[in-house]
Formats: structure tokens, sequence, C-alpha cells
């Protein structure tokens, strides 16, 4: 395991007030992610206590709309997860500001679905990178993938995450007719549920990468196919949908981290790269908390490749 | 005094005390008469907008508590947001199929996917369950209507 970075505990409330008195951000520089390259950052919550210091000068990061829909929440898990999800997006980002930018000061906007995007300000700072970035969150783990211009989704859940009612149930009722096929003939319970959550989860990410959303691209209007021998899923658009807005372009990734999570990624396809060998997408993964503690883990046993990754 | 902001509001009196108000989206209004519908309703810190039927309100407050394994302690109102509970689209889509089992109706995609309130979703419930087609007469109650 590599350890990139940690400061000490007692040396967090000296970065802080550094950080307050000058605008530099006390995250190590990370360099930007190369072309069909996705850099994923993860924070696990139970590793942050709850009613530390640590929360509070996260806090500290948001915006006075961010805190307020924090406030918003119900219960103090929720409220821990939100802090942390906000805190995540904001140090990650710049983190590839060549140390230029403070976290909190990064201002963000909603595209026409309400995906959220950066809002970088003109000013002193002219570091502007084009990164596209995306959130997910589950209450045991937290991820933001970045990439460099193209727009990415991703979509986090937990390997064993049970329905409540029968997976083919929920896939009758919003799955296309093949993919209720491909679950139906799966004759074990469990591997039925596992394909499950990575069918959902790779349509949730093909859905957040086109900034659509699960209420702005029903699921019914498109098909995901799971390849075979670790080949990316592919994606075709149904015949008799509703195709407005739809890419077909978009390519696949999933993966497993830390045996509890299934990952999935979906970034538009690269138009100049023509062989799909050599067009699978590329990976770092850090676990994070931060301002404390980077990990870099992607080439080591915490990160398992489904398919679609190279 | 009532203000609307909608294009469409309409009106229906059906049931004993409780006014069943159905608007269109995005649409608030404060009524006047706020103290005749305040009687039939549980939730007294409720503002008078877009009132479902108490009990459908609770039957959906029981399905998003149970879906969501939230706490007695979890404030739960009609104007809650799934999101704010806790909801991902997994357990929206899984909330609305509980809904369509309580109720025996269906939602269609579109409408399923703008229910983003414990409130919104008793409204589009009363909508359908009101739409539904008569059940048909028991068979005592065929046979006694025809030997009457």
């Amino acid at each position: 395991m590599l350890r990139l970075f940690r400061i000490r505990r007692d040396m967090l409330g000296s970065a802080v007030s550094r950080r307050l008195s000058t605008t530099c951000s006390p995250l190590p520089p990370t360099p930007l992610p190369h072309r069909r390259e996705v850099h994923l950052w993860y924070i696990k919550p139970e590793e942050i206590n709850d009613s530390s210091s640590q929360l509070k000068h996260y806090m500290d990061l948001l915006s006075p709309s961010e805190k307020r829909d924090v406030s918003s929440l119900s219960g103090e898990r929720l409220q821990k997860n939100a802090i942390l999800a906000r805190t995540l997006t904001r140090t990650t980002l710049s983190r590839y500001c060549d140390g230029r930018v403070d976290p909190g000061s990064i201002k963000f906007r909603k595209g026409l679905y309400g995906k959220p995007e950066i809002m970088w300000q003109d000013g002193d700072n002219i570091i502007k990178p084009p990164l596209q970035f995306n959130l997910s969150h589950t209450s045991s783990l937290i991820a933001c993938a970045v990439a460099l211009e193209t727009p990415i989704g991703i979509d986090v859940e937990e390997k064993k995450r049970q329905t409540v009612k029968s997976v083919l149930a929920v896939a009758r009722r919003y799955f296309t007719v093949s993919e209720v096929e491909y679950l139906a003939a799966i004759p074990y319970p469990d591997i039925q549920q596992k394909e499950f959550i990575q069918l959902w989860t790779l349509k949730e990410a093909y859905v957040k990468a086109i900034g659509r959303g699960f209420s702005g691209a029903p699921f019914k209007n498109f098909t995901i196919v799971m390849g075979s021998d670790k080949r990316a899923p592919k994606m075709h658009i149904e015949a008799d949908s509703d195709c407005e807005g739809l890419a077909d372009n978009c390519q696949f990734a999933l993966m497993e981290l830390n045996s509890s999570h299934v990952v999935a990624v979906c970034m538009e396809r690269d138009q100049e790269i023509s062989d799909d060998e050599k067009n699978s997408l590329r990976l770092k993964v850090w676990r994070t908390i931060p301002l404390i503690e980077d990990e870099l883990v992607s080439g080591t046993e915490t990160v398992n490749y489904i398919c679609g990754l190279s | 005094m009532a203000s609307v902001s909608a294009t469409f509001v309409s009106f229906g009196c059906s049931f004993n005390q409780t006014k069943c108000i159905t608007a269109g989206k995005n649409c608030t209004i404060s009524l006047g008469m706020r103290n005749h519908t305040l009687t039939a309703v549980r939730f007294p810190r409720l503002r008078v907008s877009c009132l479902a039927k108490p009990e459908t309100v609770t039957k959906v407050m029981e399905i998003v508590k149970k879906q969501l394994a939230l706490n007695d302690d979890v404030p739960l109102k009609p104007e809650s947001k799934f999101s704010e509970l806790g909801a991902d689209s997994l357990d929206t889509v899984e909330i609305v199929m509980n809904m369509e089992e309580e109720f025996g109706i269906t939602v269609e995609e579109d409408n399923s996917q703008n229910i983003t309130t414990v409130q919104e979703a008793a409204e589009l419930i009363d909508k359908l369950v009101a739409a539904k087609p008569e059940q048909p007469a028991s068979e005592s109650e065929q046979k006694s209507e025809a030997t009457a």
C-alpha cells in the first residue's frame, strides 16, 4: 500500500489556520488525468469520527447554501455523509489546481437536469482546468470520479444490497425486455442479485454521465449488454423509445472496491480511437481522509476490475 | 384569499369533511378556509397546500419508513423529501412499487419520477385511486338486489 501524504492530526489545526490566512491548499497537487483515464477518490465514513473536530473543519469548507442543505437532512448520519460528500468534491477538485485553489472557494452550478458542474471564477487565479466530475454515495462509501474534458458518471452500490421486492420484479418494472431476459436466465438467486446490482449501477452511471439523472432518462429507453470475459459492457438505445438527449457513444467500466462495493463508471467514447480493445478506460483509485491521509489503492487487492478496464 | 401560481387548478370535494384539492405541478395554494380543512387533518402544523387524504399520507409514511428502515426518532413529515431521508434512486423506485401494490394502481414512468416528497406521492395516489374504474358489486349484493 502506497501512502502518498500524511499530516499528523495535531498538525491539522495549524494546517487549517494556514489555509485560512493564505489561498494555498495544503492538499498535495495531483497531475491531471490523461485522456481515457478516470481518477477515483473515495471516503469511508466509518474512518471519520462522528463528533470530531475534523467534521467541523470540513464544514468550514462548505458554502452557505451547502451548509443549509446539510442542516435540512434528517439525522446525524445523513448530515455527516453530506458534509463528507461536499468535502470530498471540493478537496478532490482543488488537488488538480497546483495548490492554487482553496477547496472552500470553488463555485458550482447545476446543469439543465441538475448535474453539478464547476464554475471557475475569473480573478487572480488563472488555473481553470477543464475537469469533469461526478459524485456518488452509499451510507458506507462516498466516491468522486474525475476526468479531463469528457463528461463522466459514477454510481456506487453496496455489493450485497438487497431489494425489498425481488430483483426480477424491479427489473420488469424498470429495465428493458432484453435486460429482464438476461437476469431471468440466471438460475442462482445470489448471482442474479449481483448481476442486477451491476446493471443498476451501470445504468445509473450512464444517466449521470449524460447529465440527465434517473428522472431525465428513463431506464426503459436504453439497454446495457454485459460483455463476456472482462470486455466492457455496451449500450444501445431502444428502438421505440424517446431517445432525445441519449448519447450512444458511451463507454463503461465496472469494478469492485474493498470486496464490499460495486462501482460503475461511464464516460463518452473518444471518437478518434476506433478499436474497442485499445479504448479501454484506465483507472487510478485513492482512498482518502481529506487533509489527513491519501492512499493510492489501484493496483492492490482493494480494487478488483470486473470489466471494461485496462 | 386564495392565491394560485400555476395555470391549472381543479377542486374536487367528495369526502365528508375533507376537501380534496388537486392541482398542477409546482402549484402552491393558500386557502382562506384553512380552519375547515384543518379539522380533518391530523398534522396541525401542516400548511394547507395541495392536501391529500390523511390516511394516504399515513400509509405512504409507513411505506417510506419501512423501505428506508427509519428509526422512530427520525422526523417524518408530509413535506419530507425522500432524498433528505437518505433514499437513493433504487429506494425511490421500490417505494413507488410498494405504493402501487398497496393501493392497486400503476404509476407511469413520467409521474413516478416527479414524486420527491411524501405529500407528492400521496396526492398522486389519491388521483390514481379516484381514476380507477368502479369495482363490480359482490355476489351477495347482486342477489339481494335481484330479489328486492
